[in-house]
């Protein structure tokens, strides 16, 4: 018995979620391998995968000229052993950060990722923005792996109408890490006889994508000189140039957005609302030494009061969704073909109390309160209704709806909006002198309140039950953080049990 | 039909004498049967065996050819008392299941066969789902084949081994007339290889020969007296043989090097990941070529005491690599021994893990405690350093978990969306859940579920809670589950002691969990089954009086009616059907249809959803309420704003939950449902020409006076 101890497998683990076709470019790896004088093993968890889960394929390779001189067969593994993978490849950027996590990748290893994300649930379900952050994956992922490819695979593959797996197989072949030629590679999917020209075009695709790796983005040069387009009405022009002169240029992106908003919201009057109240802020910034601090309180008010401003209600939903823009969105959402007729239902729950919200304050107030008007119109408004907007009716009843902006600033709502909008405006001025790490906590409070019906409601809530502890710590030490733990818990947990119980502790404190 | 096809792998079963078989192993493990002369063949799908079953489904007709009668059996309970026939007769057969949970519900019949005693072989294929990708409690098989006392084999995880051990089984088992245990681990089950085949034999003896000439041998009955004959056969007679079998015909394998001071007792099943240990640490080489005696046990039940005490004589210690607790093994060799008076020292779990998978990597960190304390032998470990623990903190940090979850367009999906909202309205209810796809419901986003007993048990489960209360409980329960035994444990239960409480039975027309896979109540037709046989007249027959079935898409009906179950006057047992098709397999099945009817040039309507992203404000209230892997999140295309906004990707099947639950639940006006026409008639056209002028027309009217009033494009 002599031992052949230099003889070794090339290892190979798939990291891949379900409908990303771990299994199909198992098969490719298996096939081109077994074509080209190697003996493959393959062994995967089926099922897991496909019902959204994640799942490891582990391939191992053997030389058959190794095996013919051993005269012995291999003993082959069945799952992939931490610190010794020859390649990752995992096909989503948290699966690149799970096979690293896994010790699957070390210096020997190439590891190629996909830099797309699929998000998971617990990243999709939060109220507020769960989704993790990728930076430090891919700064790990290129100080560990000995080499290193990773690109969006998965916008590669779409603008060449290919699967993602002929992506990660063309990724591999540029990669050399196994001993076979491209054109190996390529007669591998000929010769597999399904959607081949595709899967060609996503290898080629594939391997100029990793070749032509590592462009920095480009960044935009900073001029303080507003360029506006012609057509823009003059007074607005105006606008923009005032507001333009007021701000501070870290702010000025939001400012512009901002401001864009507010009078696509209403009109141009709104808008000089708008800017009336950021010279406001700016200068109660600069009385609070805001130039030390990048001017982030004015940054957070052009954000947050232009959100506050254009609030959410029947009138800007029904305009919406009859624009021209819009129509060209939802046709390239679900994918149409050119000159596909494509019918669209919008599904809407309006309630009675939106329609008296915007009504004249006086009249909506009394028919909301109303029992009677409450009894009649109820059957009107206890169930969805499916509006189809591609049709006549449903479009000029939504049309209609979206003219009547005139009616806003008489309405119920945009009165109660305003009183709202004031207090808030208010304190937080009124905290920028004292603190103005929790001035700028306060500004964002802004961004709980989300939505219709409700969720409206629900988030509301939470807003104004935290409104009312500012009060209570202001002047304390850690005043922001409390907030900003507040304001967290809200975003994170839409039942609002966390945010009930840390209040109350708050108030049993004060 | 079952959610994947091997009609073109089973043709490969027809190799004969001399060929290559190339493939996985389940497929390999029929072909061993196959070249065995089995009569008959039995099981329950459930991973990793489900394969199995669906192989031997697709093989019907080549089985039927060779004379062999397959069993899609009611439950492993069925597929076990199916061995009766090998007690009285030389008739060969097989049965197969999930292990452990199938051998829980199998072990009466099982327990009984093996009293009784085999004269035709039997062979009992477990698919052991233990460790990565498991879905149930960690318990070993080897408790079962101890207790009832069966034998059980561990092959070596490659093809050749695994067919060798398949028709060894059937040989041990007439030669000790007992009924032997052939454990598969998950990834050997799906491992692609190959081996050399033979020529397929059909049954020396057939069932219709038994049927018309029945014996009987009142010896072989398990009842007083019998009984107790059993019991010294099996230690007396059946266990001696069994041990002479094995050591004639060597079952169990020496490998590595002749002597040594120490050396190493490993389940065959084990061997793979301990050789590649043995390689990363220099003390083999890939072939198995290794200097440390290393004995293979392909059978783990019985021990072959002489073996045992041969290899362990001249040697210090010995390393047990035995994955699983208790160490059944190890216990047993330990026992072994002392009864010998050899002082060879044992180790075992007080080296290895006793909880989890042996990995290569888990065995290499074992290896390296044991020679710490026998020297002699250097190790030095080839693996690569793990990452710094800053990294890995960080990793953990920010990778999040992937929980499974239902499909796209699962119609299981609204049933849990109903039953969260309903709670919102008559607060929270506990909830006994069941085995299936369904159990999904106790994971983000619904998580809805306060226990699982077992399959079929999910009624059961809360049959405790039967006294006067406030609010009721919910059962939840499958299909699949209703008939494995949720029809007598739950639903008969139920009546007979007149609980008041509800029971949800989910449906969707197969044992969809498993791989899709008929069942009496699957509305498809079915040609070698009887299906079509609803769930809604067996209960009646049970003597349910309050029952409704309902469309599972309609969430506000679904609302209605589990508000209603929930707080009626009404006493008694409560049921409500949640019906509607698996959408896997309804999808498999209408997909290509779809795409033929569009190639043919014929007017095809499909339906799917999108979110506006404009309107959308990014609170997800809708992906808490409904979980669809197709309903995602993409970035916020207003800058202001931070909070991603909800995107229904191109996976939709047009299935309206999304669409539902807004409504339900009152959300937002973001969603949408867009029919797409393909191939459109000329009324279509000319209805879309007029319309367009005219909603173009008001739009341009809209966009000249927009165009004044925006700030998109503005740059600095």
């Amino acid at each position: 018995m002599t031992r052949r101890m230099a003889d070794r497998p090339i290892k190979i683990a798939i990291i891949a979620m379900g409908g990303q076709g771990g299994g199909v470019l198992s098969k490719w790896i298996i096939d081109l391998a077994e074509q080209h004088g190697f003996v493959a093993q393959y062994t995967s968890v089926p099922g897991v995968a496909q019902r959204t889960g994640t799942t490891v394929y582990y391939v191992e390779l053997f030389p058959e000229a190794l095996i013919e001189q051993a005269g012995k067969q291999p003993v082959m593994n069945l799952t992939p052993v931490e610190g010794d993978v020859d390649i990752v490849i995992a096909s989503e950027m948290m699966e690149v950060g799970r096979a690293l996590m896994r010790g699957f990748a070390t210096g020997k290893t190439t590891l190629i990722g996909s830099s797309h994300r699929e998000y998971a649930i617990i990243e999709k379900q939060e109220p507020g923005d769960g989704r993790r952050p990728t930076a430090e994956i891919d700064r790990i992922a290129r100080e560990t792996a000995g080499r290193y490819i990773c690109y969006d695979m998965d916008s590669v593959a779409r603008e060449n109408g290919a699967v993602i797996s002929s992506v990660l197989f063309g990724a591999l072949c540029a990669s050399a890490a196994l001993p076979f030629s491209r054109e190996q590679f390529e007669e591998t999917i000929r010769k597999s006889g399904k959607a081949v020209a595709l899967n060609l075009a996503g290898l080629d695709a594939g391997i100029a994508a990793a070749g032509g790796m590592a462009e920095p983005l480009p960044t935009v040069a900073s001029t303080s000189a507003l360029a506006l387009p012609d057509h823009i009405d003059p007074e607005l022009a105006a606008l923009a140039n005032d507001l333009r002169a007021i701000m501070p240029d870290s702010a000025i992106d939001l400012a512009m957005a901002g401001l864009g908003k507010v009078v696509d919201f209403q009109d141009i009057a709104y808008g000089r609302e708008y800017v009336e109240r950021l010279r406001q802020v700016r200068e109660a910034d600069r009385a609070a030494g805001g130039q030390e601090k990048g001017w982030a309180l004015t940054a957070a008010m052009a954000r947050y009061l232009a959100l506050a401003m254009a609030y959410e209600d029947v009138l800007r939903v029904a305009d919406i969704k009859t624009r021209s823009g819009r129509f060209e969105t939802f046709r390239a959402d679900v994918k149409a073909d050119e000159g596909q007729i494509v019918h669209i239902r919008e599904f809407m729950h309006p309630r009675w109390q939106e329609i008296c919200e915007i009504l004249p304050a006086g009249i909506g107030r009394s028919m909301l309160e109303s029992r009677g008007w409450n009894r009649l119109t109820a059957p009107l408004f206890n169930k969805g209704r499916r509006i189809p907007t591609t049709s006549l009716w449903g479009f000029s009843l939504l049309f209609l709806l979206g003219r009547m902006r005139w009616m806003r600033r008489g309405s119920l709502r945009f009165a109660t909006e305003q009183a709202r909008i004031g207090q808030w405006f208010d304190m937080v001025l009124a905290l920028a002198g004292d603190d103005y790490s929790l001035a700028i906590e306060v500004a964002g409070l802004q961004r709980l309140i989300k939505g219709y019906g409700d969720t409206h409601a629900r988030s509301l809530a939470s807003f104004e039950r935290i409104s009312r502890a500012v009060p209570m710590v202001a002047g304390t030490e850690n005043a922001a953080a409390l907030i900003r733990k507040l304001k967290s818990a809200a975003l994170t947990d839409d039942e609002g049990v966390s945010l009930n119980e840390q209040i109350t502790q708050l108030e049993i404190a004060a | 039909m079952a959610e994947r096809s091997f009609a073109k792998e089973v043709e490969d079963l027809k190799i004969g004498k001399g060929v290559t078989f190339h493939g996985e192993g389940i497929l390999a493990v029929t072909k061993a049967l196959l070249e065995s002369g089995i009569a008959y063949v039995g099981g329950y799908q459930g991973a990793p065996i489900s394969h199995l079953m669906d192989v031997l489904a697709d093989a019907d007709p080549i089985l039927s050819e060779l004379g062999i009668h397959f069993e899609a059996s009611a439950s492993e309970a069925s597929a076990a008392a199916m061995l009766a026939a090998s007690v009285n007769y030389p008739l060969r057969g097989a049965v197969t299941w999930k292990s452990t949970v199938g051998t829980n519900v199998a072990s009466d019949a099982l327990a009984s066969v093996a009293s009784s005693g085999v004269v035709g072989g039997t062979l009992i294929i477990v698919g052991e789902d233990y460790g990565e990708g498991s879905s149930i409690m960690q318990e070993r098989s080897h408790a079962f084949a101890m207790k009832s006392q069966m034998w059980l084999l561990d092959p070596r995880p490659n093809l050749p081994s695994i067919v060798r051990m398949v028709k060894a089984g059937f040989d041990l088992s007439e030669a000790s007339n007992t009924p032997v245990m052939l454990e598969l681990r998950i990834r050997a089950c799906h491992m692609h290889g190959s081996f050399v085949a033979e020529d397929n034999k059909a049954p020396p003896f057939g069932l219709h020969e038994a049927m018309e000439n029945p014996r009987r041998d009142y010896d072989r009955v398990v009842l007083p007296p019998s009984n107790f004959l059993h019991e010294h056969e099996k230690v007396e007679k059946r266990w001696p043989a069994a041990v002479d079998f094995i050591k004639r015909n060597r079952l169990n394998e020496f490998l590595g090097g002749a002597t040594g001071d120490v050396g190493l007792i490993v389940q065959g099943g084990m061997y793979n990941a301990l050789n590649r240990a043995m390689v990363l640490l220099g003390l083999a080489d890939e072939y198995g070529n290794s200097e440390i005696p290393i004995y293979c046990l392909n059978v783990t039940y019985p021990l072959i005491d002489d073996e045992l005490a041969g290899f362990c004589a001249d040697k210090k210690a010995v390393l047990v690599i035995e994955e699983g607790q208790p160490e059944y093994l190890e216990q047993n060799i330990a026992s072994i021994l002392s009864r010998r008076r050899l002082a060879t020292r044992i180790h075992g779990k007080d080296v290895l893990p006793r909880a989890g998978e042996y990995t290569s990597k888990t065995i290499l960190g074992g290896l390296k405690a044991f020679f710490a304390e026998y020297p002699d032998i250097g190790v030095d470990d080839r693996t690569d350093a793990p990452m710094a623990d800053t990294a890995l903190v960080a990793l953990k940090d920010t990778v999040p978990g992937r929980p499974v979850g239902l499909c796209t367009g699962c119609p299981e999906r609204p049933v849990f969306t109903a039953l969260k909202l309903v709670q919102r309205k008559i607060g929270p209810v506990h909830v006994s859940c069941d085995i299936g796809c369904h159990l999904f419901s106790i994971l983000p986003p619904f998580n809805i579920g306060n226990t699982t007993m077992g399959y079929g048990l999910g009624w059961a489960g809360a049959s405790a809670f039967n006294v006067e209360a406030k609010q009721r409980t919910v059962a939840i329960m499958g299909d699949g589950g209703f008939w494995h035994n949720g029809l007598t444990s739950g639903v008969g239960n139920a009546v007979f002691n007149k609980n008041d409480n509800v029971l949800v039975i989910i449906d969707n027309g197969y044992s969809a969990a498993t791989g899709g896979q008929d069942i009496l109540s699957s509305r498809a037709t079915n040609s070698s089954r009887s299906t079509n046989n609803p769930i809604s007249k067996a209960i009646a027959g049970l003597g349910v009086k309050w029952q409704r079935t309902v469309e599972t898409y309609d969430i506000g009906q679904m609302m209605r009616t589990m508000t209603e179950a929930m707080t009626t006057r009404e006493k008694g047992p409560k049921i409500i059907i949640a019906q509607n098709e698996c959408m896997l397999n309804r999808q498999r099945r209408e997909k290509p249809i779809r795409n033929r009817m569009i190639a043919d040039g014929k007017r095809v309507v499909r339906a799917r959803f999108g979110v506006d992203a404009e309107t959308c404000v990014g609170d997800h209230g809708c992906i808490r309420l409904s979980g669809c892997p197709s309903l995602t999140i993409r970035d916020n295309p207003d800058p202001l704003r931070e909070d991603p906004v909800a995107y229904v990707n191109n996976d939709c099947v047009g299935c309206g939950v999304c669409g539902e639950v807004t409504h339900a639940a009152v959300l937002c006006p973001s969603f949408y449902r867009a029919e797409l026409i393909y191939n459109a008639n000329a009324w279509d056209r000319f209805a879309a020409t007029v319309r367009g002028a005219i909603i173009s027309f008001l739009q341009r009217l809209v966009d000249r006076r927009r165009a004044r009033f925006t700030l998109e494009g503005a740059s600095r």
